[in-house]
């Protein structure tokens, strides 16, 4: 018993230490000078140089808003129609559901790259090329949230809702004094996994913009990891980690929450 | 002589002063430019600066550039929007995406727009032009065009008893030296003698080795490759050699990326790597260094690279125009020198190379001249139709030789018949 244990935690820390490997070396080789990259000494001058010159090098102030703007966007949008849609499909009966929630599962199986063309003619065809409203805008129905929402307020307990209807509640009083804080875990739990997607897309926020004022990190990230003139892996790692450090630290911060949550939901 | 309705009009329309507020009155045409930026830090402010440049020059006209990202990304969103019905006007890509973008109906040939002269296309380095013109036409303006040489560092040729201003002049010389620059402790090596960057386009690298053994790799057209000739496992068997027979160059795969990293930290000699870099090895090489044509095999040889100017097919007649003047605009002498001195690419015409802003900036550093010396040598970079799957086909092979996995000539007969299952049906 006491070895299949210790081999557990050992296995354990070697998985953690090989997931934590790249962001210690992003760690060390953006707090030192780039002739200490791939010196490893101790004593090594530390500086904060390397992020002042990725700073510099690209307007990241106009990212971080812009990025900011866009996974909030996404996530408000998300969380009403994810919500109004999910209620629906769990809880009423009507004419053609089955299909219809049927048509929206189909929708997790396609990979949203595919659609890239598509996409594009219809953000043209809106006006809407080169806007921040457009990056969102083919994510905000998303699938997902409705499948995962239904699924939670299916198992919202009859009685419940049967209460509420005795002391007067409408249909949407009963959503949203029953339901919805009923699925905050689920809630959070999807929130997460939105905004850390978004935080991360790319291809589609880079075919769709054209300009500073619309790019998020992601875009502008782009310009450090070309490698036509050799890395600086001093000057990316600072960049990696002044992009992701909002997320890292939402997560280090919220950790407890996020993995309760995600352990309810059913989120691995 | 007598004042008709028709003098009259003539008189109007060539009086500027009275013509003028007529042009002035239109809105520009404004056409989209696709930037890559391949490398970070400063280029686009030069590209803003020479479009803002461009508008005060032609008022009829405006530029709006797009950034975005590498070449691979500035093709993906090209294409995207051109499917979307929203493609740009002009945009600069890589020479080698020549074929793909015939292929996609995309571009159109800068000799049939109307205005243009034989003159002007033929005003480039013909070593540039090759990757851009097929079948008669010409499809891409040079503009940021590099090509391979050899950097190496004077201390360490010093130290080990090599004249420092000599670098090796051709392969048997290039394995002298190399030897004599390679350092060991036991069985770890502190310093090789040379690197050749194999990792994410090999070819480009290999390219020079076959030229210099005097082998090309594909036709004029893009639709036949010659990967299975001996010269090719010839060329590529010295690359291997390098590292398991000689040991004067790390075994492996080399990383492109970090290779002149390698290089300013003194754990190689000598490197073979593009003139962008030239630059990049100025401001952080901590040692005089070196720069160099590649040593010749049976004869000297590199490969061209970098990237063209592309006009699309979308463009209206007005925007045409726009384009054309544009690119005249970005290649005359004196901003063909202005960018080459700013970015260490090669200035594309033996015009600029005259400019006095570009003389005494060769006079300071030397090394700048480098890659233009070597041009008459060099070749057109790999480039066929479904040119991405092609190259595919010879990096996988090049790099399962240096990894030892398949011998030379094999690997290369494999190459071959994977590209020629692909370019069948274009010929």
């Amino acid at each position: 018993m006491r070895v299949t244990r210790a081999i557990e935690t050992a296995g354990a820390w070697l998985l953690g230490i090989i997931w934590i490997a790249p962001l210690l070396y992003a760690l060390w080789a953006a707090f030192h000078p780039s002739a200490y990259t791939t010196r490893f000494e101790l004593l090594a001058p530390l500086t904060l140089q390397n992020f002042a010159e990725a700073w510099d090098a690209a307007p990241f102030a106009r990212y971080f808003l812009n990025t900011f703007i866009l996974v909030t966007m996404i996530l408000a949008a998300q969380l009403v129609l994810c919500t109004l849609a999910a209620f629906a499909f769990a809880r009423s009966r009507f004419p053609g559901s089955g299909i219809l929630f049927g048509l929206v599962l189909l929708q997790l199986m396609i990979m949203p790259d595919v659609l890239l063309v598509e996409n594009y003619r219809t953000m043209r065809d809106l006006g809407l090329v080169d806007t921040i409203l457009a990056i969102g805008l083919p994510y905000m129905a998303s699938a997902f949230g409705i499948f995962l929402l239904r699924q939670t307020f299916r198992q919202v307990p009859k009685e419940l809702e049967e209460a509420a209807i005795v002391e007067g509640c409408g249909t949407m009083a009963i959503l949203w004094r029953v339901y919805v804080p009923l699925a905050k875990p689920t809630y959070l739990a999807y929130g997460l996994t939105s905004v850390s997607y978004h935080w991360n897309n790319f291809l589609w926020p880079l075919v769709i913009t054209n300009t500073v004022e619309t790019r998020p990190l992601t875009v502008g990230l782009a310009v450090f990891a070309s490698t036509d003139q050799g890395i600086d892996w001093a000057i990316i790692s600072a960049a990696t980690l002044m992009t992701s450090a909002p997320l890292l630290l939402g997560f280090l911060l919220f950790q407890r929450q996020f993995v309760q949550s995600f352990m309810r939901a059913g989120i691995r | 002589m007598t004042i008709t309705r028709r003098t009259t009009l003539g008189l109007l329309g060539s009086a500027p002063l009275l013509a003028a507020p007529s042009v002035q009155a239109q809105a520009p045409v404004e056409i989209t430019f696709n930037y890559p930026i391949a490398v970070g830090g400063p280029i686009p402010r030069l590209i803003d600066a020479y479009c803002e440049e461009f508008a005060r020059a032609n008022p009829r006209f405006r530029v709006k550039p797009i950034y975005a990202g590498s070449y691979q990304d500035t093709l993906t969103k090209t294409l995207t929007a051109m499917r979307g019905g929203d493609a740009p006007q002009i945009a600069c890509l890589l020479s080698t995406d020549m074929f793909t973008l015939i292929d996609e109906d995309a571009v159109l040939a800068w000799d049939d727009l109307p205005g243009v002269e034989r003159a002007w296309l033929d005003s480039f380095y013909p070593g540039f032009l090759e990757n851009s013109r097929t079948g008669g036409k010409t499809w891409g303006i040079p503009f940021q065009r590099s090509t391979v040489v050899l950097y190496w560092n004077k201390e360490l040729f010093r130290e080990a008893g090599l004249n420092p201003d000599m670098p090796p002049e051709n392969w048997a010389q290039q394995v002298e030296f190399a030897q004599k620059l390679t350092k060991r402790q036991g069985d770890t090596t502190t310093q090789w003698g040379m690197q050749i960057p194999s990792s994410g386009f090999p070819y480009w690298l290999f390219q020079a080795l076959t030229t210099q053994n005097d082998v090309r790799l594909m036709n004029e057209e893009g639709t036949r490759t010659f990967f299975a000739d001996p010269k090719v496992a010839e060329a590529l068997q010295y690359w291997v050699d390098l590292a398991n027979r000689y040991r004067v160059h790390p075994p492996g795969i080399v990383e492109w990326g970090t290779t002149p990293r390698d290089f300013f930290e003194r754990k190689v000699a000598m490197m073979w790597t593009t003139t962008g870099n030239l630059t990049n090895v100025r401001r952080n090489a901590q040692f005089p260094f070196g720069v160099g044509m590649l040593p010749a095999g049976k004869r000297r040889g590199s490969p061209t690279g970098g990237g063209n100017l592309y006009v699309f097919k979308s463009a209206n007649p007005a925007q045409r125009e726009a384009a054309i003047s544009f690119a005249r605009f970005l290649t005359t002498p004196e901003r063909a020198a202005h960018w080459g001195i700013e970015t260490g690419y090669v200035a594309v015409t033996p015009a600029s190379w005259q400019t006095p802003a570009m003389q005494a900036y060769v006079a300071e550093f030397p090394p700048a001249a480098v890659a233009r010396d070597q041009l008459p040598h060099a070749v057109a970079e790999l480039s066929t139709h479904e040119n991405q799957r092609v190259t595919k086909a010879l990096n996988d092979n090049l790099q399962a030789a240096l990894l030892g996995r398949k011998q030379a000539g094999p690997a290369m007969n494999d190459a071959q018949q994977e590209a020629e299952r692909i370019l069948r049906r274009y010929r």
